[in-house]
């Protein structure tokens, strides 16, 4: 009996999928709503959000036990539509191409970035919808697993998707940083988008934590494994302090203090997010215990 | 087409652990890999203290999940009711494994696919009975077709009632116990 | 599972590369297996005898191609009913185990050995034992063996050297067991007829673990049957979560307990009178010295209650004579405590009492096969032995009834110590694992001028001889015939070879042969291991070509139940011993207490006891990957202590415990479980492999060996293996 079969690499994929999925919704919605002073910001989401994808998607190749043996094996990955590995397959090869050449179309990019141009509002919304269901079937995925009752609910592709926007934002946002270390102070505007999705992911984090510690008894033993157990000093300190409160005073501080923030808080309440995304999912990962059956 | 099960009877299991290692013979499995385990429980205080031995292995539910998520189809349903992996087509993506209420599966990594018991399924269509089956001393489990009802599997099971692990989960496991 | 990821992984990054190639070939060999029946034209099947324990289960072994694959069980063998244990399917895998000897081998210092030729070694080994005969006698002589199989040529050999000293496991695993029986019934080990008994009482006996399949099988048709068991152990042992009923007894008492069954079937009129007046001896006095053990008295001593004590009677007796007490083996019954032989015989008694001796669900004495013997025009016949052993086993003076032949294991070392042993050869068997205090056998063994040791790995034991004489390992050999796994019928089986050996070994039988040529003893082994085994087949009308064939043969003569025959001096079942009056000894059974008893004052002081578990014999099979592996995932190796007792030593659950007494000191986990009688811990028996050359199993537990004295039980000289005493504390972190 093994109890959990994926480990930090399907942890890093479920972080990365969705961190770069958040970047395209990111660097969409700057693009549309702000063009003007947010152009660096768009650059960057489109920039950071394919190669995300596609280190997270590796990660999830290294991990088949067959990824590097054989290869090949892996056209069989579709076969099965009631498979959300199947549904993942098939989302993560359009959304991977979309994403690439969005960011070469923001960036002027070879002649395909030219080309694409042209074309930057299809790509923009049907991208956008690609990106939502990236983050959204990361969810979906584990939440249909029945062998593992605490994943086993309608809300986690919710705390997916409201985390992966987050954390594309953040990546974008540190991406833009780098790029263009004037733009810090504009980003301060953006501040207001962690604000928002860090409270619904507060949110939603909170009312799965627990109503699980009413679902099922299986349920109940992995939030409590969160909340009072042996990960409970991970969950209070990286996900919820780390993670969520210091990230959120840091971004309402920002957005108050319009362009005075120190840059490095800036960018470190950046960093705070990504490494609560990450860790949330880690544990998600970690807590799921399966269903006692003796 | 017969439907293949097994009934295990939990009150002779001795846990000598013949079951394990006939099956990894059975299948060349390696000392670390196995089709089966073997469980106990401390149930009740002195003097009403007792151990209970628990054989555990793959339910071949009707409806499995494992199946249900598997992308590549390698996890299927044979014409016995018995679940298998083909290991031409399994990436080895560990989702069966997730979607296991039982956590019923193991990595092969010589392979690099999933693997399970696959009910001697060779054997067994040789006109013979499971590894584990056979070399049990005190003849726990009883292997046969469900559906014939003069079955030593379903005679057992309608005699003693016995009943699938944790029916409430839905998967309609092929498996049956008598726990006491 | 993670170790053999990791390696993969590292594979990978290594043949990235040139990995196309590989790759291929993996492929191949994956494609292989998933066809697996595609090669099931080079599937051969050869029956053979299982060499995991004294079991001798018949298994027919598959191979592909050359390489060893399954076995399973032969049906109609008498002791294994086509079952084979988690020991008797790993063992297919010790063929290759890397820690097989490849050569034979000359020991040049310690842990040192160098490859020398069969030649060499033959000679060398001969030269010394001349030196030693001639200095010391053929009586400073001895060799050390499991006693079965090859055991014949074994004795025939030593015989022929002049020397009696021929020794087994006996002194440390059944001798009371044995001369009990004997004593009481005749048959030295009486068999039961548990598939038709309706009641059974296993005292200090656990088929579940030290186990024998053909009884487990058996009790399993008996309980679709309806039959009813009861465990008594202080613990809960396997066996126990299979019967009804487990009674906890005090370790060391159970002699009590058997005493007050036997006063509550007598008082209460339960016995079976007319089987009894036609063939028991001495009733009447066995009525009288029952007489006060009553069940009240005996609640005392062993601290299970009167009224259970008269529930097994009644049980026993309502279900007479299809019931018994089990005739045990090493537990309580074996060579554990000062008063085992009179419990032996206090549990006989009450079999007599149930009158259930040959009788359908009772106990009977197993059909024996007499096979032939070589032709003695064409192959000498052997001078006759003077009767005594150097350790006093057939002296009257010391151990009068301990046959000559089995021998006293442990006194190996005092004997060498003092003098008296000068060179051994040691045959599958283990005497520096298995022998109690180490450190003590160690010195004596030391002292050897010549040890031989015939191993296949590089044991405690063989790791301190001189020479090492590789035998082929079961599977890789043909062994003389056998009958020692029949159960209620007459058969014939044999062990032969299922591969060729991988190594440069060679049967025992064949070196014994060889070996007797350089020692002047070669017109006593003037034949081969063929015509030794077709002399043996002779009387029974079964070819060898059919036996190699078959593996197991039925000769048909099933036991059946009848009026019993006792070959005892009266030639009834001895309530009361004419043998045990003429040696002074209690005639009939009397109460023993053990020798020693935990310190009630001092909440440290536990007495130690042991025992099997199921997929281990004694200490030799820890060596295996697959069954160490189920060692690992349950850790068991822990040592059973009762919470209560636990928690005042401030011990928790997998708290690492010191366990000491003037002899030994070691540590062990603890495992917390209601399923243990308070005074005692629980030391699984399987542990502490300490050969540097046994790779998988080295360092893995600790034995009860290293805390047991060096003593010798006065009546026959057993090692008392649970008179131990120890301290028991919480390792300081
Ligand atoms: N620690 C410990 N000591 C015990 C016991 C215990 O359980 N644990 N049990 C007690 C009892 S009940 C008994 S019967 C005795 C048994 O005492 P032993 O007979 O000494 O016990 P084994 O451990 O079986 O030793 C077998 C030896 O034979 C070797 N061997 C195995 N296969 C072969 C083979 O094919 N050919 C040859 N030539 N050698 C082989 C093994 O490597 C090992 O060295 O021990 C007693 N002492
Ligand atoms: N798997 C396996 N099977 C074997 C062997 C093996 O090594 N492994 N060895 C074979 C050999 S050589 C032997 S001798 C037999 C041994 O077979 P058994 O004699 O059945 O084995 P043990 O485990 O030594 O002891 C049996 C029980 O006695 C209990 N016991 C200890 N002290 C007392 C006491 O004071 N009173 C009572 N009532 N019980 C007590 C122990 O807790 C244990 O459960 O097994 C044979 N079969
Ligand atoms: S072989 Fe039988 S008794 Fe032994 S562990 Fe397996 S099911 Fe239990
Ligand atoms: S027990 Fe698990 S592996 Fe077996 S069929 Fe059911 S879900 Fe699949
Ligand atoms: S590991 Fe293999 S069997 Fe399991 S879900 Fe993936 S492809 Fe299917
Ligand atoms: S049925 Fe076959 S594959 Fe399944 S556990 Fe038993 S021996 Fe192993
Ligand atoms: S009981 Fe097990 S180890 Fe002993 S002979 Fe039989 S199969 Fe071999
Ligand atoms: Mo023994």
């Amino acid at each position: 009996m093994q109890d959990s079969a994926w480990g930090w690499l399907i942890i890093t994929y479920l972080f990365l999928a969705g961190a770069g999925s958040g970047a395209f919704i990111a660097a969409v919605a700057c693009d549309l709503l702000a063009p003007d002073w947010s152009k660096t910001l768009a650059r960057a989401g489109s920039l950071v959000s394919g190669p995300l994808v596609v280190i997270g998607t590796l990660c999830l190749v290294l991990d088949l036990e067959a990824g590097f043996w054989q290869p090949w094996r892996q056209i069989y990955m579709v076969n099965n539509l009631r498979s959300m590995i199947s549904w993942g397959f098939i989302i993560l090869s359009i959304f991977i191409p979309i994403a690439l050449v969005y960011a070469a179309a923001l960036n002027e990019i070879t002649f395909v970035g030219k080309l694409a141009q042209k074309y930057i509002t299809i790509i923009e919304i049907i991208g956008s919808i690609f990106a939502v269901a990236t983050a959204t079937y990361t969810g979906v995925l584990i939440a249909v697993v029945n062998g593992v009752p605490f994943w086993n609910t309608p809300l986690m592709p919710v705390l997916f998707l409201a985390s992966a926007i987050s954390t594309g934002l953040a990546a974008a946002m540190i991406v833009a940083a780098i790029i263009d270390v004037n733009t810090i102070k504009t980003l301060s505007n953006f501040a207001l988008g962690h604000v928002i999705f860090l409270s619904v992911e507060a949110l939603v984090l909170m009312l799965f934590v627990f109503m699980s510690l009413t679902r099922s008894t299986e349920a109940a033993a992995s939030a409590g494994m969160l909340i009072s157990g042996m990960l409970s000093p991970y969950f209070w300190g990286l996900v919820v302090i780390l993670g969520l409160v210091v990230p959120f005073i840091l971004s309402v501080f920002e957005f108050l203090e319009y362009g005075q923030m120190p840059k490095s808080l800036v960018v470190g309440a950046d960093i705070l997010v990504l490494i609560g995304g990450m860790s949330i999912r880690a544990l998600i990962v970690f807590s799921g215990t399966p269903p006692q059956i003796i | 087409m017969p439907r293949y099960g097994i009934a295990i009877d939990s009150t002779k299991c001795v846990g000598c652990h013949s079951c394990r290692v006939a099956c990894q013979n059975q299948n060349s499995l390696e000392s670390n890999e196995t089709f089966n385990w073997i469980k106990h429980r401390d149930r009740g205080r002195y003097p009403s203290y007792y151990k209970e031995f628990i054989p555990l292995q793959c339910n071949h539910c009707e409806n499995a999940p494992c199946q249900r998520v598997c992308p590549t189809g390698a996890t299927y349903t044979s014409k016995e009711g018995v679940v298998l992996v083909n290991p031409k087509t399994c990436v080895g993506c560990k989702y069966c494994m997730e979607a296991c209420p039982y956590k019923m599966r193991i990595i092969d990594h010589r392979r690099g696919i999933v693997e399970k018991c696959r009910l001697c399924i060779e054997l067994v269509r040789d006109g013979g009975t499971p590894a584990c089956v056979t070399t049990c001393p005190t003849q726990v489990r009883i292997f046969g077709d469900l559906d014939d009802p003069k079955s030593a599997v379903s005679i057992f099971i309608a005699k003693t009632g016995a009943q699938p692990l944790r029916p409430d989960l839905g998967t309609i496991p092929k498996i049956f116990y008598k726990r006491s | 599972m993670n170790r053999s990821g990791i390696s993969r992984r590292k594979f990978i990054i290594g043949s990235a590369v040139g990995g196309a190639s590989l790759v291929a070939s993996n492929y191949l060999n994956f494609d292989s297996w998933a066809n697996s029946k595609s090669d099931s034209n080079d599937l051969k099947i050869t029956p053979t005898l299982c060499d995991g324990c004294g079991n001798w289960c018949a298994i027919n072994v598959y191979t592909r191609g050359d390489r060893i694959w399954k076995a399973e069980g032969i049906p109609i063998a008498g002791n294994n009913h086509g079952r084979i244990c988690a020991k008797g399917h790993a063992l297919l895998h010790e063929v290759y185990n890397k820690d097989r000897i490849k050569s034979p081998l000359k020991r040049t210092g310690p842990n040192k050995f160098q490859p020398i030729s069969w030649e060499q070694v033959y000679r060398e080994i001969g030269e010394k034992v001349h030196e030693i005969i001639g200095k010391d006698g053929p009586q400073s002589l001895f060799l050390l063996q499991y006693p079965e199989g090859n055991a014949s040529l074994c004795s025939r050999f030593m015989n022929a050297l002049g020397s009696p000293n021929v020794f087994s496991h006996a002194s440390t695993c059944f001798l009371p067991r044995n001369i009990g029986w004997w004593i009481t019934t005749g048959s030295a080990k009486p068999e039961h007829d548990l598939e038709h008994t309706r009641f059974a009482v296993f005292l200090g006996r656990n088929i579940a673990a030290g186990l024998r399949l053909r009884q487990l099988s058996d009790l399993s048709k008996a309980k679709d049957r309806g039959a009813r068991f009861v465990a008594i152990d202080p613990r809960f042992s396997e066996l126990a979560s299979y019967t009804h009923q487990w009674v906890q007894i005090r370790p060391g008492t159970d002699l009590a307990l058997m005493l007050a069954l036997g006063n509550t079937l007598i008082e209460e009129n339960l016995y079976q009178r007319d089987y009894i007046d036609k063939y028991t001896e001495g009733f009447d006095e066995l009525a009288q010295k029952f007489k006060d053990y009553t069940p009240d008295w005996a609640e005392q001593k062993t601290g299970v209650p009167k009224a259970v004590i008269r529930k097994l009677a009644h049980d026993l007796a309502e279900y007479a004579p299809q019931s018994f007490v089990h005739r045990g083996y090493h537990g309580a019954l074996g060579t554990q405590y000062k008063n085992s032989f009179q419990l032996v015989r206090a549990v006989a008694c009450v079999n007599g009492l149930l009158g259930n001796f040959n009788q359908r669900g009772g106990m009977f004495d197993p059909p024996k096969v007499k096979l032939g013997k070589l032709d003695s025009q064409k192959f000498p016949k052997l001078p006759e032995m003077d009767g005594v052993m150097v350790d006093g086993s057939g002296d009257v003076d010391r151990y009068p009834i301990t046959p000559v032949g089995l021998g006293l294991t442990h006194s190996i070392p005092e004997l060498a110590i003092a003098g008296k042993l000068k060179a051994g050869f040691v045959y599958h068997n283990n005497p520096l694992r298995t022998c109690p205090n180490p450190a003590r056998v160690i010195e004596g063994y030391r002292k050897l001028d010549l040890l031989v040791s015939f191993d296949y790995v590089l044991s405690e034991t063989a790791s301190l001889a001189h020479y090492i004489l590789p035998e082929s390992y079961y599977l890789e050999r043909d062994d003389v015939v056998h009958t020692n796994h029949c159960y209620d019928s007459h058969q014939v089986a044999i062990r032969q070879a299922v591969i060729k050996p991988l190594y440069d070994t060679k049967p025992m039988v064949l070196i014994l042969i060889e070996l007797a040529k350089s020692l002047g003893i070669g017109d006593y082994f003037n034949f081969t291991l063929d015509e030794y085994n077709r002399a043996a087949l002779a009387p029974l009308g079964v070819t060898l070509e059919r036996l190699k064939r078959e593996g197991v043969i039925d000769l048909g003569g099933k036991w059946e139940p009848g009026p019993p025959h006792f070959k005892t001096p009266s030639g009834k079942l001895e309530f009361v011993s004419s043998t045990l009056k003429d040696l002074n000894l209690p005639s009939a059974p009397e109460l023993e207490d053990p020798l020693v008893t935990p310190d009630e004052s001092d909440i440290r002081s536990f007495r130690l006891i042991h025992g099997k578990q199921a997929h281990h014999t004694h200490a030799k099979t820890i060596n295996q990957e697959y069954l160490k592996e189920i060692s690992v995932l349950n850790d068991m190796t822990r040592v059973w202590i009762h919470p209560d007792r636990a928690k005042a030593l401030g011990i928790e659950d997998g708290d690492c415990m010191t366990i000491s007494n003037n002899v030994g000191k070691g540590r062990a986990r603890a495992l917390l479980t209601q399923g243990i009688h308070r005074d005692c811990i629980f030391l699984p028996s399987s542990y502490g492999v300490y050969s540097k050359k046994l790779h998988t199993a080295f360092g893995y537990g600790i034995s009860y060996n290293d805390f047991l004295p060096t003593y010798f039980e006065p009546v026959l000289g057993h090692c008392m293996s649970n008179e131990i005493i120890v301290r028991v504390e919480k390792t300081p972190a």
